[in-house]
C-alpha cells in the first residue's frame, strides 16, 4: 500500500521559531515534530496550553510556514489552492461577520468554495437543518448565542464538503448537550469516510471521538498512539506523558 | 468568480450595514447643497457656478477619498486582527482575489456616492450649466521641457555664467534645474515683430470662423498691466488684439479676409508700443469647442473614480503590510504630503546653497511627488469649472493606469505580503 498517498497531512521534522522584528528567536514553538493522519481516521492533537497545538494547526492550513522541514496536505503545498480546496477548518471561536444572518455567512463561504447560487443555495439549507438553526436562519449572526454562533462556524466549515475537517477545540463553550451533538457529528462525518483532525483540551472528549492521538509538550511529541490501544484511560496516560498536575498555592487566598 | 463576487458583496454588505455608506452619500448631498450656499462667491453667476463645482465636488471628493482611505486602511488590517482573514485565507481562494474582490468593492461604493455628487451638481451650479459647452484647450507643439533641458545641458554647463556651484552639480540636478527653466521660458516679441506657434493641424482643420479661441496671458518686464495691441491668425482666420487690462484674455478667430497664414500656425503681430514676453508652454492656448457640460462631468466622473481605486488599493496594500492604526496614519500622511509635495517642489526647484535638512526635506518632497504624480496630477474639477475639456484621452490614461495598472500592481504586493503577515 502507497503510505503517502494514504495520508491526508504529513508534516516531516517540522519546527517552527517565532523571531521578533530583528529576527531573533523568541519562541520555539514546534520542535522536530513528524506526523501523519491517515485517510479516514479521527487524529486527535492534544497538549497542554503553549504545547504547539494551535501553531501546528495553522502550519498545517498554510497560514504558517515551518522554519525547518516540510508539511504537505494531500501531498500538496497546504498553501496551494488545490489543497484548500479539500480542506474545512473551524477555528477556536467562531470569528463570524456579525452583521451577515446565518444563511448569509454560510452563502458567503460556499461562494468562497466555488459553489454556484444554486448549490449554495440547496448546500446552506441542507447545513442550516443539520446544525438545527432553519428557524433563526435570516437573524443577523452577532446576535447569536456562543452556541449557536459555533453552529454556524461549524456548517461555514463544512459547506464546501471537505475531505480533511481541521477543528481546533471544536466544543470550546459548549454547554453539555451541544457537546455532545458536536460529538455524534464529528463521528458520523468521520463514518462517511471523512477524515478528522481535532485538537482539545479536554481529554474525555477526545477520548470519544478519536481513533489516534498525539500528545505535544513544550513542542516536541512526547506520545503517539490508537486510543483504544492504550491500556488505561486518555487522562492517565496523558497526565503520565506530560506530567503531574500543578499545586496551587491556594492558602493566601482562603484566609 | 464567485469567490471573488462573495468577497465583493461582503465588503459592500459591511459598508451598508454599518450605515457608513448611507451616512458619507447623505453627507456628500448635503455638502453639495449647502457649503455652495455658505461660500461667498464673486456676486456673478459665473463665480457661483465655479464655487458649486470647485468647492461642492471638490469636498465631496476629499471625503470620499478620506473615508475609503479610512475603509480600506481598516479592511485586512481589522479582519487579521479579529482573526477574520484566516476563515477566508484557508479557502481555495486566491489572496490577489481577495485583495481586488475589496478594492472593487470600495472604490464602486466610493464612486456611487461620487457619481450621486455629479448628479447633484447641475442642479446646484445653476441649470444654465447643462447648455453649456466645454472647449479643447491646445498648447502649442513643443519639445518636452526635459527634452529641451538635454538639448541645452552641454551648451549651458560651458557658459562662463554658470555658477561652479552648478558645474559642480550632478547631471540630474542641472537637467531639473534647466527643465524647469524651461517649461518657464519666454519669447519676446519686439514691436512689429511676429512670434508664431505651430499647433497640431488636424485639431484645428476644418474649424468655422467665430468657432475658435485663443487665450493669452501676457506679461513684460517691467509691469504687471500694459497697452496690448496686434494681431493674431491662424490659416484663414484673424483676431485684432486690442486691450488695457494684462489679464488672461480671450480672443475669437474670424475671418476677416487678408492674407492666409500657415496651416496650424498661429501668429502674433506685435503692433504696440512695447515689447511683449510669452510663455508658450503656458501662455498661448488655442480653444476649440468640444462636447456638453454633460459629458464633460462624465469625463471628470471616471477620472475621479479612477484616482479613487488607486487611493483604495494603496489603503489596501498599507492594511495587507500594517496594523490598523499605523495603515491609516501612514496613509493620512502620505496623502497630505502628495498634496504639498507638488508646490514644493514648483517653489524651490533646485538645491544649491541650500543646508544639509533643506537639501533632505526637498528629496523627500520630490520623491513623494513623483511617486504620487498619477494622484495629484489628475485634477478635473478646475478644468470642469471652467469650461475646459476633461480630454478623453487623458480619462483613458486614467483608467489605464489609477483603475487598473497600479491597483493590480498593489494587489499583487498585498497579495505576497499577505500570508507572512500572517507569521506574527
Amino acid at each position: 500500500m502507497n503510505m503517502e498517498a494514504e495520508n491526508v497531512v504529513s508534516l516531516a521534522n517540522v519546527s517552527k521559531t517565532f523571531r521578533d522584528f530583528w529576527l531573533r528567536p523568541t519562541v520555539a514553538a514546534v520542535d522536530s515534530l513528524s506526523l501523519a493522519v491517515r485517510r479516514g481516521e479521527v487524529f486527535g492533537l492534544l497538549g497542554p496550553n503553549g504545547s504547539g497545538k494551535s501553531t501546528t494547526i495553522k502550519m498545517i492550513l498554510g497560514l504558517l510556514s515551518p522554519s525547518v522541514g516540510e508539511v504537505r496536505l494531500f501531498g500538496l503545498s497546504p498553501r496551494s489552492v488545490a489543497a484548500r480546496r479539500r480542506l474545512g477548518y473551524l477555528p477556536e471561536l467562531s470569528f463570524l461577520h456579525p452583521f451577515l444572518t446565518a444563511a448569509e455567512t454560510i452563502g458567503y463561504y460556499a461562494g468562497l468554495c466555488g459553489l454556484t447560487r444554486r448549490e449554495a443555495s440547496r448546500r446552506t439549507r441542507e447545513l442550516l437543518a443539520m446544525v438545527g438553526l432553519e428557524s433563526v436562519a435570516k437573524r443577523p449572526v452577532g446576535e447569536f448565542s456562543k452556541g449557536m454562533a459555533r453552529r454556524v462556524a461549524l456548517a461555514s466549515a463544512l459547506v464546501g464538503r471537505p475531505e480533511l475537517l481541521v477543528l481546533d477545540e471544536p466544543t470550546s463553550g459548549l454547554d453539555p448537550i451541544s457537546t455532545k451533538e458536536v460529538k455524534t457529528l464529528v463521528k458520523a462525518l468521520a463514518q462517511g469516510g471523512m477524515t478528522v483532525l481535532t485538537t482539545s483540551h479536554l481529554l474525555a472528549d477526545a477520548e470519544d471521538i478519536c481513533d489516534r492521538v498525539m500528545i505535544l509538550n513544550h513542542g516536541k511529541a512526547v506520545a503517539e498512539g490508537e486510543v483504544s490501544s492504550l491500556g488505561t484511560s486518555l487522562e492517565e496516560f496523558f497526565l503520565a506523558k506530560v506530567g503531574s498536575v500543578q499545586d496551587f498555592a491556594l492558602a493566601p487566598f482562603l484566609r | 468568480m464567485r469567490a471573488f463576487l462573495g468577497i465583493f458583496q461582503l465588503e459592500l454588505k459591511a459598508l451598508s450595514r454599518s450605515r457608513s455608506l448611507l451616512m458619507l452619500a447623505a453627507a456628500s448631498a448635503a455638502w453639495m447643497f449647502v457649503v455652495p450656499r455658505l461660500v461667498v462667491g464673486d456676486g456673478t453667476a459665473e463665480g457661483m457656478r465655479e464655487v458649486c463645482l470647485g468647492y461642492g465636488l471638490g469636498g465631496v471628493l476629499a471625503l470620499v477619498t478620506v473615508s475609503m482611505l479610512a475603509a480600506a486602511t481598516g479592511s485586512l488590517a481589522r479582519e487579521r486582527a479579529e482573526k477574520r482573514l484566516q476563515l477566508t485565507m484557508v479557502r481555495p481562494v486566491r489572496y490577489f482575489a481577495i485583495v481586488a474582490a475589496k478594492i472593487a468593492a470600495l472604490s464602486s461604493a466610493g464612486a456611487a456616492v461620487l457619481a450621486l455628487a455629479c448628479a447633484l451638481a447641475p442642479f446646484c451650479a445653476g441649470s444654465a450649466s447643462n447648455h453649456r459647452r466645454c472647449v479643447h484647450v491646445l498648447r502649442p507643439l513643443m519639445p518636452s521641457p526635459r527634452e529641451e533641458a538635454k538639448a541645452m545641458y552641454a551648451e549651458y554647463m560651458k557658459l562662463p555664467d554658470t555658477p561652479d556651484a552648478v558645474k559642480k552639480a550632478r547631471p540630474s540636478t542641472v537637467l531639473r534645474l534647466l527643465a524647469t527653466r524651461a517649461w518657464d521660458r519666454y519669447d519676446t516679441v519686439r514691436t512689429n515683430a511676429v512670434a508664431a506657434w505651430r499647433f497640431p493641424a488636424a485639431a484645428v482643420r476644418g474649424v468655422r470662423s467665430g468657432e475658435v479661441s485663443t487665450r493669452l496671458k501676457f506679461s513684460n518686464t517691467y509691469n504687471a498691466r500694459q497697452d496690448v495691441a496686434g494681431e493674431l491668425r491662424l490659416g484663414e482666420l484673424s483676431a485684432a488684439v486690442s486691450n488695457l487690462t494684462q489679464a488672461v484674455l480671450v480672443f475669437p478667430l474670424a475671418d476677416r479676409g487678408g492674407e492666409a497664414g500657415e496651416e496650424g500656425v498661429l501668429s502674433f503681430r506685435n503692433l504696440g508700443k512695447d515689447a511683449l514676453m510669452l510663455r508658450p508652454r503656458r501662455d498661448v492656448e488655442l480653444l476649440i469647442p468640444a462636447d456638453s457640460f454633460f459629458w464633460n462631468l462624465l469625463r471628470s466622473w471616471i477620472e475621479m473614480a479612477a484616482t479613487l481605486t488607486l487611493v483604495v488599493a494603496f489603503g489596501l496594500f498599507l492594511s495587507a503590510s500594517l496594523g490598523r492604526p499605523v495603515a491609516l496614519f501612514t496613509a493620512i500622511v502620505f496623502l497630505l504630503v502628495s498634496e504639498m509635495s507638488p508646490s514644493v517642489v514648483e517653489q524651490y526647484p533646485d538645491e544649491f546653497g541650500a543646508t544639509l535638512s533643506d537639501r533632505i526635506g526637498l528629496m523627500v518632497a520630490r520623491t513623494v511627488a513623483e511617486v504620487s504624480h498619477p494622484i495629484s496630477s489628475m485634477n478635473p474639477l478646475e478644468r470642469l469649472s471652467r469650461d475646459e475639456c476633461v480630454e478623453p484621452r487623458e480619462v483613458a490614461h486614467a483608467v489605464a493606469v489609477n483603475a487598473f495598472a497600479l491597483p493590480v500592481f498593489l494587489a499583487l504586493l498585498a497579495a505576497f505580503i499577505l500570508p507572512r503577515k500572517q507569521e506574527n
